[in-house]
């Protein structure tokens, strides 16, 4: 059952990518064909997928049954011994849960958006290789399995970044991709090396058993001595980071919004970005023993969580909005795990999967409509024509927003919670960022929507002509996540969260009991259990006002504190820091290697040179063969005395 | 008074030589009215030195088998004369298979050419059975008178003469010094018989020290190098190489060089063999160069035939190697190598041979191009041929160098299996260049399409040798493991 | 003694200044007769050895064949001896100095001369007490060195075979008398009768 789950997905892609080698010859009956069968070819198997992730998750997180199935040896050289396994215990099977759902949906919303694209077996293909990469991620047993399939989603995601390759602005955010998560992922193999290095092994199993016995472990890096879980977790920290755009890495998210709207919502919203979160979590008995790693992932979380809030709020282009919100909602996630409430992240990532998801979908609903637009300043007032979609984004939103009774509220509140209960400096900055950031995060969410759908039209009247509700089959997978996006929060409380949790997880996740933000947290004041609906509300009031009574508020306000306005439009500079200190001066030195380095210096002296000096020394060598017959009985004779003369000088035997 | 000499352990070579000097009479007395009457006399006599050889052969495997020496030691028959033997008759039977259509075409189809090329085989069988320094040197005398003959056979083309010429003189020079050599070291031992010499030296390695018995042998190893061209007595090579008529340019390159390898090896493990820490040095020297320039000169070749010729002087230089080790292994690994050597050259000279447009050898590599289209087969041949030579796995030339460069490493020479690699891989630059010109250049006129049964015939054999060598290596490695050992 | 010591050191120093002749007078017929005086004395040499003859033979083959035929030759071709010693002086220096380190060497060799302790128990036949060294020569060539010897006649057949094949030439256009073809022309051969019409003409 386990292995079909996982394998489904890689057959479809496999089947369907020998589709994309079928040549239509511009017979649009043909290619219709051909993309619906490579439609339900990878749909199917997600879709059989999902329902077997149900049942898997029913019996290993419900019934607590978790498993490790064996399939057969990787690596075994040494002590260093790694099998392909699929480890699923309840963390995995959440995990499953949100993949393949979340999967099966997009795959069935992009027989509809992706209609009218030429390649569309290709991208089903890539769809489900991803799904296929996010599994073995999920279920890996060792962290070199996980490093698989943490590599696979990256190929997975550049590849479908950049999706229309023949956009050079796709191509160019694919390989921001690919470069940023390449410094996380240096991050993480460098993890995996100490790891490795202080237990001897890779394998979950064993490493977890281990743990306590290497709590005060020393590990010299550059001649200083630094406590060995601390520099192992900060390591592998750095791996998450990178890949689920924490600040300072986060800047490729953003420009990843380049790909097909599905793939954003798939890949960029619901589930690779979360896989630092998984990962963290899944490594909670490793990063339990290591304070300043968690005080760390604390406050990274908590920074990210405020500053790409603040761009949220200024930024036109629709995705763009959904992308930064996906950026700060991650921070929220990291700081549950910093504040040791694993539980309370996880529980954030799934509902976030759900509504975050949806938002992305509706967006592209949205989008679609509007002939393929991306500027909220060109929207507006379209809320009548496509009401459905309408509907569902406002859903998305009021679960984003955290208010009662949809998911986020149940999930973003007892993140906060647990932040308030750890009762550390860092918990505390957490804590407020995180208030604040739920403010904010209400404002853009409405600023969204009102942008979006309300006001004055702002759209060309063809476009508007054209505005249609989309096809049912895009509707369908909307509503759906939708489904989840109100009830998943509710019904998860209990299990995730609330009192059963600890039969819920099990084994999964490790909390030593001097980190009791958790249960701190049910135990919160009835402020901080109130004050994040509060501030939520008050965000949406605060959107009311600025976009649909006041709409000259935003333009005034941006005029008079111009400074910070452009401070945050800019994104905080941050592309334009890496920009003039890595790209520059790595394209400088490129450059150089290039034209100096390798072309003059090793080409010169390497094969040019050697080919070079190799005539050189063949034309000499022809050019001693005169014709002369003296010449050639002189070198006979000067042979035989140099031969006589060595052997005279330098002896012999 | 002494009695008959027994002549059982020399009978090839009586055989043979009476053959020679029959088919002359023959050939002599002949009625040749007309040109057409000499050419088909030329012909008849050219099909039974083939036969002659083929019975020779048979009577080499008569006499194999355990060491005898006859004619006061001066003769020796043992495994390592009969494994070259073997191999020499080979060649010179194939250098007559495919010279045939050559003089017809050239107008120079004259029987002597059989007369001669029989007493040069004649005498390298008597090089490679020599057992004395006078034996020795009247076997590479009556080799070599034959082959300059040879050489000049093309006697109205100006670089033929040319080529002979300059064979002669410089072939005179050496003669020179190996005689100087061997009169040095018969004044230091009193004698020439390389039993007698062996036993002194091994009575007393330390008689090495004397000079003049070491400059003996370092002009007899000048003479010995002459005639294998092996740097820096080697600039005869590519003048005589590409001037003589190119049949006799492939025996050159096969015939004499594993006469002369075998001698080689005879004198320097025979009656020197316990001064090797003297002259090991100085055969390291020459193998270095010669694979040297034989790598670097070939580049710069337009010549075919002058690119054949520097890659045979570095293909002397791989076998030197298993020379300069001194050992068992490394003889075994010049054995095992010269085989593979006659066929890789054969073929290749057989392919050269089929060079011909409007009637005429062109001798330009360039004019290989397009060979792949006009000819498919013989592409793929030459391909097979010059792979071999680069030494690319699985053909045969990989695993002829490979025996010589691990012999040379079991004998601790690391600086000299090194270099060989790398002067292997400069090699394969213009053996590979010549597949590539063959197959990728833009085709100028095409070849003469027309290909000799004879040619067709040694293309076909020698190819099939080399690409199949690595299926049944068995053949040959232990002949060559005996014959080795029969020198120790 | 002395007498031979004498002989010795004349016949020496004249084979050797003469050799320097052959080799530096400006004359090619001068160079030959320079040769032809070093292999008197080298016969010389052989005398004092007790070889007559080799000298003998030296004598006639080298001096009334080689000798007379490289005479021939010097004055039938008209070389131009000054042309090719144009160069001389240029390769001069490199040659003086390649000969002196041959001469260095050689003497090193000579100085430190000396025989394997065992050279005379294996080597030196003795000549034989009572026989010319024409019959003791003859004693062992057709017996010990019957092999060199048959060889070495092969090489000159060879030799010979060479030299034929490189010269001879059918001439065409040469009226040569076959006399056996005179004896066997027939009439019908060469007489053609032929019946000739009235009024035609031939």
């Amino acid at each position: 059952m386990i292995p079909a789950l996982v394998f489904l997905p890689l057959l479809g892609a496999i089947i369907v990518g020998m589709l994309t080698f079928v040549d239509c010859n511009n017979d649009k009956a043909k290619k219709a064909r051909i993309d619906k069968i490579a439609h339900w070819l990878t749909s199917g198997p997600l879709l059989v997928s999902a329902v077997l992730a149900v049942l898997i998750f029913n019996d290993v997180a419900l019934n607590g049954n978790a498993r490790t199935v064996e399939l057969f040896t990787w690596i075994d050289s040494g002590t260093l011994d790694i099998s392909w396994a699929l480890r699923v215990d309840s963390l995995t099977a959440v995990m499953m849960i949100v993949v393949t759902v979340v999967s099966a949906m997009v795959h069935v919303y992009s027989a509809g958006y992706m209609h009218n694209d030429p390649c569309v077996p290709r991208f089903m293909a890539y769809l489900s290789l991803f799904t296929f990469f996010m599994l073995m991620l999920v279920t890996a047993d060792n962290l070199v399995q996980m490093f698989f399939g943490w590599e696979g989603v990256g190929l997975a995601s550049y590849l479908l970044i950049g999706f229309w390759y023949k956009k050079p602005s796709a191509n160019a955010a694919a390989i921001k991709a690919f470069v940023v998560n390449r410094v996380g992922d240096f991050g993480f193999v460098l993890g995996i090396f100490t790891v490795y290095v202080m237990f001897d092994s890779i394998s979950f199993e064993t490493i977890f058993n281990a743990a306590p016995l290497h709590a005060e472990t020393t590990i010299k890096v550059f001649g200083g001595e630094f406590h060995a879980m601390t520099v192992a977790c900060l390591l592998l920290f750095v791996g998450a980071m990178g890949k689920s755009a924490q600040l300072g890495l986060h800047t490729w998210l953003p420009d990843a919004m380049e790909g097909p709207t599905p793939v954003s919502a798939l890949i960029h919203a619901a589930t690779m970005v979360t896989a630092g979160v998984f990962m963290v979590a899944r490594l909670s008995p490793l990063f339990e023993y290591s304070e300043t790693a968690l005080m760390v992932v604390t406050i990274v979380g908590g920074s990210t969580a405020i500053f790409a809030a603040t761009i949220g709020c200024t930024q036109n282009d629709i995705k763009r909005v959904i992308a930064y919100s996906t950026c700060s909602q991650l921070g929220y996630m990291f700081f549950a795990l910093g504040v040791s409430a694993y539980s309370a992240g996880i529980f954030h990532l799934m509902t976030h999967g759900f509504f975050k998801a949806l938002l992305f979908l509706g967006a592209g609903s949205v989008i679609h409509a509007m002939s393929d637009e991306q500027d909220m300043r060109k929207m507006g007032g379209i809320w009548r024509l496509i009401p459905v979609t309408y509907a569902l984004m406002l859903i998305g939103s009021l679960a984003l927003a955290g208010i009662w009774p949809f998911a986020g509220f149940y999930s973003k509140d007892i993140v906060l919670e647990a932040a308030w209960g750890a009762h550390s400096i860092a918990g505390g900055y957490a804590f407020w960022m995180g208030i604040a950031a739920a403010f904010l995060t209400a404002f853009y969410s409405w600023r969204l929507l009102i942008m979006t759908f309300h006001g004055t039209p702002r759209a060309d009247e063809r476009v508007m002509a054209h505005i249609h509700e989309s096809p049912k089959i895009m509707l369908v997978p909307l509503m759906v996540l939708a489904a989840g996006a109100m009830f998943a929060g509710y019904m998860g409380y209990e299990n995730f969260v609330g009192g059963n949790a600890e039969a819920f997880w099990g084994d999964s996740i490790l909390v030593l009991p001097i980190h009791n933000a958790l249960e701190a947290a049910h135990g919160a004041p009835f402020w901080v259990k109130y004050l994040p609906l509060a501030v939520g509300l008050a965000g949406i009031g605060m959107a009311y006002v600025f976009y649909m009574w006041k709409p000259q508020l935003p333009g005034w306000l941006a005029g008079q504190i111009r400074p910070v306005y452009q401070f945050v439009y800019n994104k905080w500079y941050f592309d334009e820091l890496y920009d003039w200190l890595f790209v520059k001066p790595a394209f400088y030195i490129g450059r150089n290697l290039w034209k100096t380095g390798d072309g003059a210096i090793i080409d010169g002296v390497g094969p040019d040179g050697i080919a070079a000096a190799t005539i050189n020394i063949a034309r000499r060598v022809a050019g001693m063969q005169t014709g002369y017959l003296y010449h050639y009985a002189f070198a006979m004779l000067g042979g035989v005395i140099i031969l006589i003369s060595s052997y005279m000088l330098f002896g012999g035997g | 008074m002494s009695s008959v000499p027994n002549l059982a352990p020399a009978l090839p070579e009586i055989f043979l030589a009476i053959i020679g000097m029959a088919l002359l009479m023959v050939g002599v007395f002949q009625k040749k009215t007309d040109n057409d009457g000499e050419v088909r006399n030329a012909r008849m006599i050219s099909h039974l030195g083939v036969v002659a050889f083929v019975l020779t052969g048979l009577l080499v495997f008569t006499v194999s088998g355990p060491s005898l020496s006859t004619f006061s030691g001066m003769f020796i028959s043992d495994p390592f004369a009969v494994y070259f033997k073997v191999l020499v008759l080979i060649a010179s039977a194939m250098a007559l298979i495919i010279a045939q259509d050559f003089l017809e075409q050239h107008k120079i189809a004259k029987f002597e050419f059989t007369v001669l090329l029989i007493f040069a085989t004649l005498g390298m069988l008597m090089m490679v059975s020599a057992n004395n320094l006078l034996s020795l040197y009247i076997g590479l005398e009556m080799q070599s008178l034959a082959l300059y003959v040879l050489a000049s056979f093309h006697r109205d083309d100006m670089r033929s003469t040319e080529a002979g010429l300059k064979y002669f003189v410089l072939g005179a020079v050496a003669s020179g010094m190996l005689l100087y050599g061997a009169s040095l070291v018969y004044g230091y031992a009193g004698t020439t018989d390389f039993v007698l010499l062996a036993q002194l030296f091994e009575h007393s390695p330390e008689t090495g020290s004397s000079l003049g018995l070491i400059v003996g042998i370092v002009f007899i190893l000048a003479g010995l190098s002459f005639k294998v061209s092996a740097v820096p007595f080697h600039m005869w090579t590519p003048d005589v190489y590409e001037g003589a008529p190119t049949p006799v340019t492939a025996f050159f390159a096969v015939g004499p060089k594993l006469a002369a390898i075998a001698l080689f090896i005879r004198v320097m493990v025979g009656p020197f063999g316990d001064l090797v820490g003297h002259w090991q040095q100085i055969v390291v020297l020459i193998s270095v160069a010669s694979m040297l320039l034989g790598a670097f000169a070939a580049i710069n070749q337009t010549n075919i035939k002058r690119l054949m010729a520097y890659s045979s002087i570095g293909n002397v230089g791989y076998a030197l190697i298993g020379l300069a080790v001194g050992t068992e292994a490394g003889v075994r690994g010049i054995l095992i190598y010269m085989a593979i050597y006659l066929f890789m050259t054969t073929g290749a000279f057989a392919c050269i041979l089929l060079m011909r447009r409007g009637g005429r050898m062109v001798e330009n590599i360039s004019d290989l191009a397009g060979l792949s289209k006009t000819h498919p087969l013989v592409a793929a041949a030459l391909a097979v041929f010059m792979f071999s030579m680069a030494g690319i796995p699985p053909l045969a030339g990989f695993f002829g160098k490979f025996y010589v460069f691990m012999a040379a490493i079991e004998g601790g020479l690391y600086a000299l299996a090194i270099i060989g690699v790398l002067t292997s891989v400069v090699g394969a630059y213009y053996y590979i260049r010549i597949i590539k010109v063959a197959y990728f250049d833009e085709p100028g006129d095409p070849l003469d399409a027309d290909v000799g049964r004879n040619i067709a015939l040694v293309i076909g054999a020698t190819s099939l040798a080399i690409l199949l060598f690595f299926v049944y290596p068995g053949v040959v490695v232990d002949s060559a493991a005996a014959a080795a050992a029969s020198l120790f | 003694m002395i007498i031979q010591g004498l002989a010795f050191y004349m016949f020496a120093a004249i084979a050797i200044a003469s050799a320097v002749m052959v080799i530096s007078s400006r004359n090619p017929v001068h160079s030959v007769l320079f040769l032809i005086l070093t292999f008197f004395n080298g016969a010389g040499l052989f005398v004092l050895l007790g070889a007559e003859f080799l000298a003998m033979i030296l004598v006639v083959v080298y001096v009334g064949a080689v000798a007379v035929l490289f005479m021939f030759v010097v004055m039938m071709l008209d070389i131009n001896f000054v042309e090719l010693r144009q160069g001389f002086l240029n390769y001069l220096p490199l040659g003086a100095m390649v000969g002196l380190i041959l001469l260095t060497e050689l003497l090193m060799i000579v100085g430190g001369w000396h025989f394997a302790p065992e050279a005379t128990i294996v080597g030196l036949v003795p000549i034989p007490e009572g026989v010319t060294n024409t019959q003791a020569l003859g004693m062992v060539i057709y017996t010990d060195y019957i092999y060199l010897f048959q060889a070495a006649g092969i090489i000159l057949l060879i030799a010979m075979i060479g030299a034929i094949v490189l010269t001879h030439r059918t001439r065409s256009g040469v009226r040569k008398q076959r006399i056996s073809d005179q004896v066997k022309r027939r009439p019908a051969d060469t007489i053609e009768l032929v019946k000739v019409e009235p009024g035609k003409g031939i």
